[in-house]
């Protein structure tokens, strides 16, 4: 039988309902976007918020919104335009140390207020850190060995230390030591110190407050009206999660967001030939290195080490994956940080010389275990380089791939043979890289992630920590990367640069490797 | 068996599937090497924190303790605080399951509302020019992967045309329209709001339309081939022997007929869209449950992950249910037999 399909009602239907389709889609124009908006500006991210509790968040995703909606006692300097490492006072006004190094007495700025107009005072900062180490999560352990917070009077606030901590300062500014109002309190629920209600909400003195929060969609941060800096440009800033990096893009483009974080390479590479966007380019602190198991056999033999570090081949690295954003690391400690040291040694890619180390070592026909995850994409393909690199000197390389859950467990438990990492301080203080790496109390994911041991370097390490001045700390950490450079537990491979699009109508963001995705956005402005 | 038995029946099913599935993931999850202390505390933190964090968290607790407490708390309806984001479990699903489903229930609109008179058009005009573009497009539809539609979609109509948003539920300058049934549109409508009614549909259309796609072809290809089985039954050839008209033959008899076997098709696809959707939902920033569950799986939240699979288990099983109910409301015969 047959039937015609021109006499049924069913073809009429599906026009209309695509008629349909098409009038809702072109329906008015599209809703006028915000970025583009004088007094807003939207930044997109690839992931949201966890919890803006700034006493138990540890990722830079949920950074982004308490950095500006908290203030710390201290803060970065802004030197000619650039951001430096350096800290300055900012609820404080001055500061005194003890002799002893174990006493730090505060002076707060008059004029700090709390969104809820409540003035910053001494007991607002002493809650905060209470508070914080009552928490007891991640971020209590930044700040340092304090024992006790004091009011000395509302302006004067006064931190006791266990033992006398170098960094404690630069410790100050990170994002555990933000000031939570105690205003907290009465969020208190079963005992959780206003862990649920500072999860969702903000309570601080920053230039901005967060007012909504759609999970996984935006966060929306609106102007705190009593803050004690000048009123900033953008009275809102939409914090928008969008995943997909291609689509991150393509609304950089179209302008739907003025800021758009986290590309791959290519596509920075790509978007500094679009029009109307900047591309920010600039030396992070961000290292990628990896992990060689001092305690496994052979690479217990430091000629071994040594052999690794000279057939690396570095330059092809950072030309190959980074498309040349990033520079070899010379020395643990990263260029731009006090305590680097241009002149110390840095291992080129010599492969006579790496044969020679490991004939003198009588390895032959060596198997090891390269251990990574997906978690950085990098670390696959530095992987298949050091395979090609290492194949030369008859080490055959297997690629172990594993989530990085379990990745980490066998950091931790110094199961593997190398393995791949990136670091990034959470303050600047070489005291980040040269202790964290290389004190033997702090075997595994803690930091010294190679397994390395040596009592020298213990020792100088431990001195610079607690060493009174800058200049002496810096010599001592001199001499402990020499020893460490030397007997090679990591091989240091590249500081990566900070990439970050912009749409070029925004001004006055200034860059600071210690605030990556944290931005200054109460003085950044949209040109007119 | 009447219909009550049936369904009395299957919700005591549906008990103990919940409580074998709550009892494989949990045992599973807590099984993978990895520890979500240490995940929380950072991958920095000293070995003493990470102990002191497990503690708190009690999973230092031998395994079975741990779940008799999960599942005491299940009993009373506390699906527990997850470790990620520190918020209930409970209202973390509440929040992200309606944007899955919503989406889901458009895509299957958009796969019914076309695959079904595709398929009769197809079945109607069998081997002719029309058919042959039909089955190409629904090949395509099974074939084509949901990342690479996505972005096609989202270059062409946001990028060239700029008729429809590129990701998102709802335009950023809008307010969501307030709770109620968690689905924007429905919402948006329910609260009078015109502004975000429209802005929730447009947000709604590229998305849906990439998850339903596969199952366009699905639903094309399924009715075409039981409506050539029915167009070949004696009662059509009854039927238009005794001068009815075409259009209450195609529609009164043989579709109905046609419809019986897809029926289950499509109920159990939509429990296929709703796992389905993850790739959709990453490549639309859509803050459904497909984006949660992968986060949670990343960080080893336990208490979110369990959550999720005893609330999406149970959805399943109901579905199935409710599939099952309306295929005997389709076909009186089934009911007996039942």
């Amino acid at each position: 039988m047959k039937f015609d399909v021109k006499g049924m009602l069913l073809g009429k239907a599906m026009l209309l309902g695509a008629a349909a389709l098409l009038a809702i889609a072109t329906a008015g124009s599209l809703p006028a976007a915000a970025a583009g908006d004088p007094t807003t500006l939207v930044v997109g991210k690839a992931g949201d918020v966890d919890t803006m509790d700034p006493a138990v968040t540890v990722t830079n995703n949920s950074w982004t919104v308490t950095y500006p909606a908290y203030e710390r006692l201290v803060k970065f300097k802004v030197e000619n335009g650039k951001g430096s490492t350096e800290v300055e006072g900012d609820v404080a006004k001055s500061w005194t140390v003890s002799d002893d190094g174990l006493q730090w007495t505060f002076t707060l700025n008059d004029g700090h207020k709390f969104a809820d107009g409540t003035p910053v005072d001494a007991a607002a900062v002493k809650y905060s850190f209470d508070r914080l180490f009552k928490v007891a999560k991640g971020p209590s352990e930044t700040v340092g060995p304090v024992t006790e917070v004091q009011v000395v009077d509302p302006h004067t606030v006064k931190f006791i230390l266990k033992e006398p901590f170098g960094p404690f300062l630069a410790g100050l500014a990170t994002n555990g030591a933000c000031i939570v109002s105690p205003a907290a309190q009465q969020h208190e629920k079963d005992g959780d110190l206003g862990q649920a209600y500072l999860a969702e909400h903000t309570l601080g003195s920053g230039p901005y407050q967060v007012t909504s929060w759609e999970k996984d969609q935006q966060v929306v941060m609106e102007v705190n009206p009593h803050y004690a800096g000048p009123a900033p440009s953008f009275k809102k800033v939409v914090v928008k999660i969008i995943k997909e990096a291609s689509a991150r893009r393509l609304q950089l483009e179209k302008g739907d967001i003025d800021i758009a974080e986290d590309l791959p390479v290519d596509q920075f590479d790509a978007l500094k030939k679009a029009e109307g966007v900047t591309v920010v380019d600039e030396p992070s602190f961000q290292v990628t290195y990896l992990y060689l198991n001092n305690t496994r056999k052979p690479l217990d033999d430091v000629r071994v080490r040594q052999a690794i570090s000279y057939a690396v081949d570095y330059k092809g690295i950072i030309d190959g994956i980074l498309l040349g954003n990033g520079v070899q690391m010379r020395g643990p400690v990263p260029e731009g940080l006090w305590g680097h040291d241009d002149a110390s040694f840095q291992f080129t890619t010599d492969a006579a010389k790496a044969k020679q180390l490991l004939a003198d070592a009588g390895v032959k026909g060596l198997k090891l275990g390269y251990l990574y995850s997906k978690k950085d994409p990098n670390w696959e393909s530095i992987g298949l380089i050091l395979q090609q690199n290492l194949a030369p000197l008859g080490i055959t390389v297997e690629m172990q791939e594993f989530a990085y859950p379990t990745m980490r467990e066998k950091l931790n438990s110094s199961d593997f043979d190398i393995a791949a990492g990136n670091w990034t301080p959470d303050y600047g203080d070489p005291y980040m890289f040269m202790n964290y790496w290389y004190d033997s109390s702090l075997h595994g994911l803690p930091g010294n992630r190679a397994f390395y041991t040596n009592a020298k370097v213990d020792d100088l390490i431990r001195k610079a920590a607690t060493a009174a001045n800058v200049e002496e700390r810096k010599k001592i950490y001199a001499e402990a990367q020499k020893i460490v450079i030397e007997e090679a537990p990591y091989v240091l491979l590249f500081q990566a640069n900070y990439q970050v699009a912009i749409r070029s109508d925004v001004k006055g963001f200034i860059y600071n490797p210690m605030t990556l995705q944290m931005f200054n956005f109460e003085t950044m402005s949209r040109a007119q | 068996m009447s219909f009550l038995n049936i369904v009395r029946r299957r919700l005591l099913l549906l008990v103990l599937v919940v409580v074998g599935v709550s009892i494989v993931t949990f045992v599973i999850s807590h099984m993978i090497p990895g520890d979500p202390a240490r995940m929380m505390a950072g991958d920095r933190a000293s070995n003493e924190l990470v102990a002191a964090m497990r503690a708190k968290l009690g999973l230092d607790r031998p395994l079975y303790v741990q779940y008799l407490s999960y599942a005491r708390d299940l009993l009373s309806g506390d699906l527990g605080i997850s470790i990620r984001t520190q918020r209930p479990v409970a209202d973390d699903i509440v929040r992200f399951f309606p944007a899955t489903i919503e989406l889901a229930l458009a895509a299957m609109v958009f796969a019914i509302a076309l695959g079904i008179p595709l398929g009769v058009i197809s079945a109607v005009a069998k081997d002719r020019a029309i058919d042959q573009v039909t089955r190409t497009l629904s090949v395509t539809g099974i074939s084509t992967p949901a990342f690479w539609l996505g972005l096609l979609l989202i270059y062409l109509f946001y990028g060239r045309l700029e008729w429809l948003p590129g990701s998102g539920r709802i335009d950023s300058a809008l307010t969501p329209p307030p709770f109620v049934t968690g689905f924007y549109t429905l919402d948006a409508a329910l609260a009078g709001n015109g502004a975000a009614f429209v802005s929730a549909v447009k947000h709604l259309l590229l998305p849906g339309i990439t998850l339903g796609f596969l199952h366009l072809g699905i639903v094309t290809r399924q009715i075409r081939s039981s409506m050539l089985e029915v167009l070949t039954e004696d009662y059509i050839r009854t039927a238009k022997a005794s001068g009815l008209s075409r259009r209450r033959i195609l529609f009164d008899h043989a579709l109905r007929n046609a419809l019986i076997p897809s029926v289950t098709m499509i109920g159990l696809a939509f429990g296929d869209l709703l796992y389905g959707a993850v790739l959709t939902e990453t490549v639309y920033a859509w803050p459904g449950m497909g984006n949660y569950v992968v986060q949670s799986i990343n960080a080893l939240d336990f208490p979110a992950i369990m959550g999720f699979t005893v609330v999406a288990s149970t959805a399943y099983v109901l579905l199935n249910l409710v599939v099952d109910l309306t295929y005997m409301f389709l076909d009186p015969q089934i009911r007996g037999v039942g």
